[in-house]
């Protein structure tokens, strides 16, 4: 069985003619949960204004790596990090780096939609909160802009004090979305964003990203192999904590080099 | 097992890959192989049948008649004591508004006996929310400390902290109180140093780990993904503890200070020890003052059945119960409240 391809094949297109600079380098990048080696020797580029997605099995190390370009892995502590993972001109990875600064240039949605218990502007502006912004028509101006960049603006411009938890789930998640734009930072991070929701909510998310792109650098990780043919540029298919292969997400799901990456592609495992 | 060959055919898998198909074609062979062996599906014999039921009822009434002894209680001591407390102002004919509001308490006098319990639901009161006053800001900061920043050591070195404090009898905070508070308010305040705060204070102390406890627990139920989320969008530890999880806790931080001033509100003991024990209404925190539940325990020893001021005690215990039960509505309604 070959995949579908044929859905926006014009995306491909533009994904393969033009080459974006690169945004993020990953170079040799290992992560250990305690004596487990999750995530082996990584080398891989992430280009702006392009989406890139990861794809691969379960326990793969896919969202292990995407959450360390953040470092959200340091959350848990029996994790640790090496190698190096370069971003204008500093190595994320870094003891040192200011964590808090790099999280609101480097944004993360995640795979359950988890709004605060909070009103839906709240929710919006609470980021900027977090960064020293009080000014209310800056505030306003933020909320409206950053719902209207996920489509959800008309849905609940009447209802912006209105608990976020009542929305659905696909609200929810795009509402997620807006909150990581809030602060506009330059790469954000989607670790299995559609996983938990229904197809339309799924395709609604899958068209603001191709919109989003134009603006902001997106690593996206997925379960759904179509879901990357779709709408991602570059594809990483990781194994068992390896990155088999990278390359144009075209190329990949096409002409994969790899016997492994064939394999998982065609769906004969994972 | 012929289906077999062309299966294996089509994975012409690379080393990697043998685990995963050595069990493929294991759980193959198994549903191609092994037999269907007989059924242990039986119909219950008559007898069986019997034992059954009867072990099962049998089951069944302890736990259902364990369950009704608790309301059954409930209703009884809800019912006995309004039953008594009712006495007073039906048999002794005392005007309930006056017993609610007048300050004046003489009840033993033997011309024109007074029966004012006013000042000793304002010294409960007082005592209550003044309690809470001091032990919330302790509490809630010991249970973020416990919940979110000390995370190991605190539940290795806070909770058995926590839990001896809660042990510990009332008695000995009055003890504590007297020996401590008391003398340090008559050094400071002067009077006698039995007073509203001395007791305020004891009660506040001993109601300090049960808020702790309880608000360290609804932190700890707030979900890591909303920490996940703030962290993720460039909070700080303390603007995440701040802005997200505390209000995320909101009411059920609210449950656990309420629990806390429903114990304060019945301690009879450690209060009687210190806060002095007048009939007058206080003017102050300084004065010394009595609550519902001290002038019960000191008054009820002395009072014959049937006379009219062991009816009013009966009366004052209604109050109490009352006042608990608007306690457990608040709660009850913060709990519903709760959102996440």
């Amino acid at each position: 069985m070959m995949i579908q391809l044929n859905t926006k094949m014009e995306n491909f297109m533009n994904g393969q003619t033009d080459e974006t600079p690169i945004q993020i380098q990953v170079n040799h990048v290992n992560i250990y949960y305690g004596s487990n080696h999750a995530v082996k020797d990584v080398n891989m580029p992430i280009h702006r204004n392009s989406i890139t997605a990861l794809i691969g099995p379960s326990g793969c190390g896919k969202s292990t790596f995407i959450r360390s370009i953040n470092r959200m892995n340091d959350l848990i502590p029996s994790a640790r990090c090496e190698g190096e993972i370069n971003y204008r001109d500093y190595n994320i990875l870094n003891k040192k780096i200011d964590v808090v600064q790099l999280r609101k240039e480097i944004g993360m949605v995640f795979q359950q939609p988890n709004p605060f218990p909070k009103s839906i502007s709240e929710n919006i502006q609470l980021p900027l909160k977090f960064a020293g912004v009080h000014n209310k028509r800056l505030l306003n101006e933020t909320t409206e802009d950053s719902l209207k960049q996920v489509a959800l603006w008309d849905e609940v411009k009447d209802r912006l004090d209105h608990s976020a938890t009542g929305l659905s789930g696909g609200q929810q998640q795009r509402l997620c979305i807006a909150r990581a734009l809030a602060l506009k930072p330059s790469v954000l991070l989607l670790d299995e964003p559609t996983s938990a929701l229904d197809p339309v909510s799924t395709s609604k998310i899958e068209e603001q990203l191709l919109e989003l792109k134009k603006k902001y650098t997106i690593v996206i990780v997925t379960h759904n192999m179509q879901q990357a043919a779709r709408i991602a540029d570059y594809t990483a298919f990781f194994y068992q904590g390896e990155l088999v292969e990278f390359g144009h997400t075209k190329d990949l799901f096409t002409h994969p080099v790899k016997k492994a990456t064939a394999d998982y592609i065609s769906g004969r495992f994972g | 097992m012929s289906h077999l060959i062309p299966l294996t055919a089509v994975y012409r898998l690379s080393d990697k890959w043998g685990v995963m198909m050595n069990t493929r074609k294991a759980m193959a062979d198994s549903a191609a192989n092994v037999p269907a062996g007989p059924s242990l599906l039986r119909e219950k014999g008559i007898i069986k049948r019997f034992t059954d039921r009867y072990s099962e009822s049998r089951g069944k009434a302890i736990i259902y008649s364990s369950a009704f002894l608790m309301i059954i209680a409930v209703v009884a001591i809800t019912l006995f004591l309004t039953l008594q407390g009712l006495r007073s102002f039906v048999i002794d004919h005392l005007n309930i508004w006056n017993f609610l509001t007048g300050t004046e308490w003489y009840p033993d006098r033997a011309s024109n006996p007074q029966f004012g319990a006013f000042p000793f639901i304002f010294g409960s009161v007082a005592v209550t929310l003044l309690a809470a006053l001091l032990a919330t800001p302790i509490a809630i900061g010991t249970a973020i400390f416990m919940a979110e920043l000390a995370n190991k050591w605190g539940q290795r070195i806070m909770q058995p902290v926590i839990e001896i404090l809660v042990g510990i009898p009332s008695v000995v905070y009055g003890l504590i109180g007297l020996s401590v508070f008391v003398p340090l308010m008559r050094a400071h305040f002067g009077g006698s140093g039995f007073n509203l705060l001395a007791g305020a204070l004891v009660v506040g102390i001993m109601i300090l780990p049960t808020v702790a406890s309880i608000a360290a627990d609804s932190i700890r139920a707030v979900p890591d993904k909303l920490r996940e989320a703030s962290y993720a969008i460039g909070g700080t530890k303390w603007q995440t503890i701040w802005k997200v999880v505390i209000p995320a806790a909101g009411s059920s931080l609210m449950t656990a200070i309420v629990l806390g001033m429903s114990r304060a509100f019945g301690e009879a003991l450690a209060v009687q020890m210190v806060i002095g024990n007048a009939r007058n209404l206080p003017h102050s925190i300084f004065d010394p003052s009595a609550t519902l539940t001290t002038i019960i325990t000191l008054s009820m020893g002395n009072t014959t059945t049937g006379s009219v001021l062991n009816d009013a005690l009966w009366s004052l215990g209604l109050i109490l119960l009352a006042i608990s039960y608007i306690f457990i509505l608040i709660i009850r309604y913060l709990s519903r409240k709760r959102v996440v």
